[in-house]
């Protein structure tokens, strides 16, 4: 009975409040706002995905032959970047299929080759990597930073819960309330209690609202179709929030415990907050390079790369030996027939040669039976290359880049701002995990781009490189590429470290805040 | 009197915990930021002379005016400010090199080097790593230094008036506006005592290590600098002491402030770019850009092609004729000149264009961000420590006046030999006199004081008119409030 006294009276000081009040206004406002810029930025990307998607449509209808094929497969915008950007925004989007090389997170190799022989064996297997981000046209206008509102929570709500928090033990106590409440028969943990669950009820309808508001504000464009699953992503990003205001709660209920003075509180409170949630992530990330050095990793990659290559390059050679066709590449230049490469009738990519359109003059000219017999050859070779170079490069992306990035992670999330921010990132997909994801949906792509190339037995024929006027390639053959964002349940999965080390912090405070609180005189 | 409340203030801030923890962090920040930079500014440095001299040597190997016209003046670089320790200003994204544009064989004919739209280093955003705001002056500044001002500040008037100490205080001969002014002197003095501290161990940390050397203007510039964030510091003072004047809780005066940070501070600068780019007219995507140049030198390469088969039919109708076929051969070489010079003007118009477009929406959403004192800050930083955007622009017209002078080398050097034809642009019409690798203009990117000062003049003046706002204010609200 007491127990639920002291919450309605916590409750009712809290609401009546000013500094609730303000603090209320101030997050709605920010949210509207940036709710506003956030679906704007979302539409812009959407019309820069369908604009994109129909350049590559178009160049995939003209395109002459198979080789040259230049695919790009795309990632739609998620939608749950308005709450949490993470990756997705700056993240390159499109990515290149091609039968030569292999869809990968970065990549990292340094072609030494391409530059010194580019007239080598076709054109050089390697690793393709997303191109630039979807949205701003204008790439100078991400000198301005971007804000989801997961940040404002982040940022405000934190800052709002500390503020409740300073003066509940101290301020009582200096103003001698907290002898007359402890007068009465209830617990020191239910008084501690009440507090707690008052005060969270109070950090919760901010919440609650700003998100009635944001969805109130989706609704109306209509661009954010929000699905069932969405709206499970947002229920588990709107419950990390809970458990992250709850540590700022409790961090303030402690250093309240253990002052004694509101004053001298207040000022930890605030330093506490400044850096944990201001400086520590920004400093973390721009003080600490943990993974160090990679050049050493870099390098035995590109020889294991240099490797494949030059085994390529032997069977290539033992394959012309026997072939009309005469040696080392460049040689194709004397050979009949070539010379109007140049007349600029055909393709002419650098380094790319194998991949020139011929112009033939008709399909029984004495050179097509060898270049289907070299390509029918080659063409299987380099994709092998290619799988092969993939795995070493994504070996290497997994050793540089993505180590680096988990360290960085890993050092950041030292603060539960950070442990914060990457939990609702995996709740929205937008996470490195996300990243991977499409990554895994592009190369699996590209294998099914390769199967239907051998089903129609295309490397062996004359369409691989040489265009038919007559009857040009049906390019409706091709498989079309979806991606389709992981699972709610793996998502789960993936925030569920980081909220379980925020409970687990929440715990371990308040079990801190509830023994001093025990044993302080009052 | 006034200094006995100074002193008397600053005594009571400097033996406070919230100085202590002030200042400790403001150190922690700064030396940080002192280490970090000694790291990574040789590795930068390096790289830019590195690839200076390999550009030198390339322009330097070729002695042909031809080849010096075609392939251009080389790679131009930024030079790497010894100053970004203070104001990181994106440089990571915004390209450090110039670029050519062409590549087009037409007839024996090619292009001659031309410059175009420098390419954004995209990878410094897209990249797998979490985002994190560069610890520099300007983090620590805009920050920081609004940050903690308020908690000197926020009880000045409202705390005293609680306990009663505002009144008593006031019943002295004392004016208000004297009290004012020693609560804002004090306070403003505890927050630089503690900033300068700071800064004092950043640039011993900076200035002991031998590799980077600071030039009389950049220890002129830290000046500014330092003036800069004391106004700034000044700003937030004031206004923590006008809420605080209004508000008869401190606690209530606390969260008015902290909120006004937050959207000030944390919000305003991104929100507010972002936001200000939807009302502009849209800019040509990259794709669209590449149309239009490639549509406007068809258009020239069509024309030259037309022009070329009249010749051709001209020449087939007067072959006998030696004179004839002298004119021929002249109009040739003129029909080729245009079409190599024209298709250069038009492809280096076009690339100002687009830019010209890109920067006018970067300069437009910084005009208004400048509602926020903390961007005026940033901006006034970066023009300072000769980063972020600004510089980049100096840095385009820098590389636009090497061309000019460039050019008008390769043609006087044209003009003073007599055996050449004259056109410029084409191999058979130049001189063939070896150039003497001495005499070839070198790129020269220097910022002189002005240069950085004069983009700064107008946020400095506008954090200084903030200032006399704000100040005024807090003598009117104080004036008017009741004790």
């Amino acid at each position: 009975m007491m127990f639920l006294t002291l919450i309605r009276q916590e409750l009712l000081i809290h609401l009546m409040s000013a500094r609730f009040f303000a603090a209320v206004i101030i997050t709605l406002l920010l949210v509207v706002a940036n709710t506003f810029v956030l679906i704007g930025a979302h539409e812009e990307r959407l019309a820069d995905y369908s604009q994109r998607d129909a350049v590559n449509q178009e160049g995939i209808a003209t395109t002459p032959t198979y080789s040259v094929l230049k695919l790009k497969v795309q990632r739609p915008p998620n939608p749950l970047s308005l709450f949490s950007a993470g990756l997705e925004t700056r993240f390159g989007n499109d990515i290149n299929i091609a039968f030569d090389s292999v869809p990968a997170l970065s990549n990292p190799i340094v072609d030494v080759r391409a530059a010194e022989e580019q007239w080598a064996f076709g054109s050089v297997p390697s690793l393709s990597s997303p191109g630039a981000p979807l949205g701003l046209n204008n790439l100078y206008l991400h000198l301005f930073s971007q804000i989801d509102l997961v940040f404002i929570f982040q940022v405000v709500l934190s800052l709002l819960s500390l503020l409740f928090a300073y003066d509940a033990i101290a301020g009582d106590w200096e103003t001698g309330t907290l002898r007359l409440v402890l007068s009465h028969p209830v617990g020191r943990g239910k008084v501690l209690l009440a507090k707690y669950l008052a005060a969270m009820v109070c950090l919760l309808l901010p919440v609650l609202m700003s998100l009635l508001f944001a969805l109130i504000q989706c609704s109306f464009a209509r661009s954010l179709q929000f699905g069932t699953d969405d709206f499970l992503r947002i229920g588990g990003i709107v419950l990390t929030t809970i458990v992250y205001l709850s540590v700022f709660y409790l961090i303030g209920l402690l250093i309240s415990t253990t002052t004694r003075r509101a004053a001298t509180s207040l000022m930890l409170c605030m330093f506490v907050y400044v850096v944990l949630v201001l400086v520590y992530p920004n400093w973390s990330r721009f003080a600490l390079n943990p993974v160090g050095d990679m050049r050493g990793e870099k390098r035995s990659a590109d020889q294991q790369i240099t490797q494949i290559r030059e085994a390529a390059d032997r069977e290539r050679d033992r394959f012309l030996a026997r072939s009309p066709l005469k040696g080392d590449p460049p040689v194709f230049r004397e050979t009949e027939g070539i010379s109007n490469l140049f007349s600029g009738a055909g393709y002419f990519l650098l380094g790319d040669f194998p991949r020139v359109n011929l112009e033939l003059k008709n399909a029984v000219d004495p050179l097509a039976i060898h270049f289907r017999r070299y390509y029918a050859f080659a063409a299987p070779l380099q994709i092998q290359n290619a799988e092969k170079v993939g795995f070493v490069g994504q070996q290497l992306v997994e050793q540089t880049s993505v180590r680096q990035a988990r360290w960085d992670e890993r050092l950041m999330k030292l603060s539960p701002a950070s442990l914060y921010t990457f939990a609702t990132a995996a709740w929205a997909g937008t996470d490195l995990d996300g990243m991977t994801d499409y990554i895994q949906t592009a190369q699996a792509y590209r294998r099914t781009l390769i199967n239907t190339f051998h089903d129609r037995d295309a490397f062996a024929s004359l369409q691989w490189f040489a265009p038919n006027q007559q009857s040009p390639i049906d390019w409706s053959i091709l498989p079309s590429f979806r991606f389709e964002r992981a699972d709610v349940g793996i998502n789960a999965q993936r925030a569920l470290p980081a909220v379980l080390l925020l409970l687990g912090t929440n715990l371990v405070l308040f079990m801190a805040t509830f023994l001093i609180f025990m044993k302080i005189e009052v | 009197m006034i200094w006995h409340i100074v002193t008397r203030e600053l005594f009571d801030h400097l033996t406070s915990l919230r100085f202590a923890l002030t200042t400790l962090i403001l150190v922690a920040l700064m030396v940080t930021n002192a280490i970090v930079h000694l790291q990574t500014h040789p590795e930068r440095v390096r790289k830019y002379s590195e690839k200076v001299n390999a550009s030198q040597i390339e322009l330097k190997s070729r002695t042909q005016l031809y080849a010096l016209l075609q392939k251009g003046p080389g790679k131009l670089y930024k030079r790497p400010s010894p100053l970004t320790f203070i104001a990181d200003g994106g440089d990571a994204l915004l390209p450090d090199e110039s670029v050519g544009g062409g590549f087009w064989r037409l007839y024996g004919l090619t292009y001659i080097w031309s410059m175009g739209v420098p390419r954004l280093n995209i990878g410094a955003i897209s990249h797998l790593r979490p985002t994190a705001t560069a610890i520099d002056w300007v983090f620590i500044i805009t920050y920081l230094l609004s940050f903690i001002p308020l908690l000197f500040t926020f009880d000045a008037l409202s705390g005293e008036r609680e306990r009663g100490t505002l009144r008593l205080c006031l019943a002295n001969s004392i004016s208000r506006s004297v009290l004012l002014v020693g609560k804002f002197l004090g306070s403003l003095i505890t927050v630089l005592i503690a900033f300068y501290f700071a800064v004092l161990f950043n640039l011993t940390i900076i200035s002991a290590d031998s590799s980077t050397q600071l030039s009389g203007a950049d220890w002129g510039r830290m000046g500014f600098i330092v003036l800069i964030a004391s106004c700034y510091a000044g700003i937030f003072i004031a206004v923590g002491l006008i809420i605080s004047a209004v508000t008869r809780e401190s606690r209530l005066s606390l969260v008015v402030l902290l909120l006004i940070w937050v959207t000030v501070v944390v919000f305003m600068p991104s929100t507010l770019g972002t936001l200000s780019t939807k009302w502009m007219p849209p800019v040509q995507t990259h794709h669209q850009f590449q149309e239009t140049t490639a549509a406007a030198t068809d258009q020239i390469h069509s024309n030259f092609l037309n022009k070329r088969q009249a010749l051709i039919e001209r020449r087939q109708s007067a072959e006998t004729l030696q004179e004839e076929a002298a004119k021929i051969d002249t109009s040739e070489l003129e029909i080729q000149q245009e079409l190599v010079s024209k298709d250069m003007e038009i492809r280096e118009r076009l690339s100002r264009q687009y830019l010209a477009a890109q920067s006018a929406q970067v300069l437009r959403a910084r005009q208004i961000t400048r509602c926020s004192p903390a961007a005026m800050v940033q901006y006034a930083l970066e023009s300072m420590a000769g980063t972020g955007f600004n510089r980049h622009l100096q840095f385009l017209e820098h590389c636009h006046l090497h061309i000019r002078q460039f050019r008008d080398f390769i043609v006087e050097m044209d003009r003073a030999d007599p055996e050449s034809l004259h056109f410029i642009g084409i191999s058979k019409g130049m001189s063939k006199k070896p150039v003497s690798p001495e005499a070839i203009p070198v790129f020269e990117d220097q910022l002189t004081f002005q240069d950085t000062l004069n983009p700064a003049l107008v946020d400095m003046l506008l954090l200084i008119l903030l200032l006399g706002v704000s100040l005024s204010g807090a003598f009117l609200v104080f004036l008017r409030s009741e004790i």
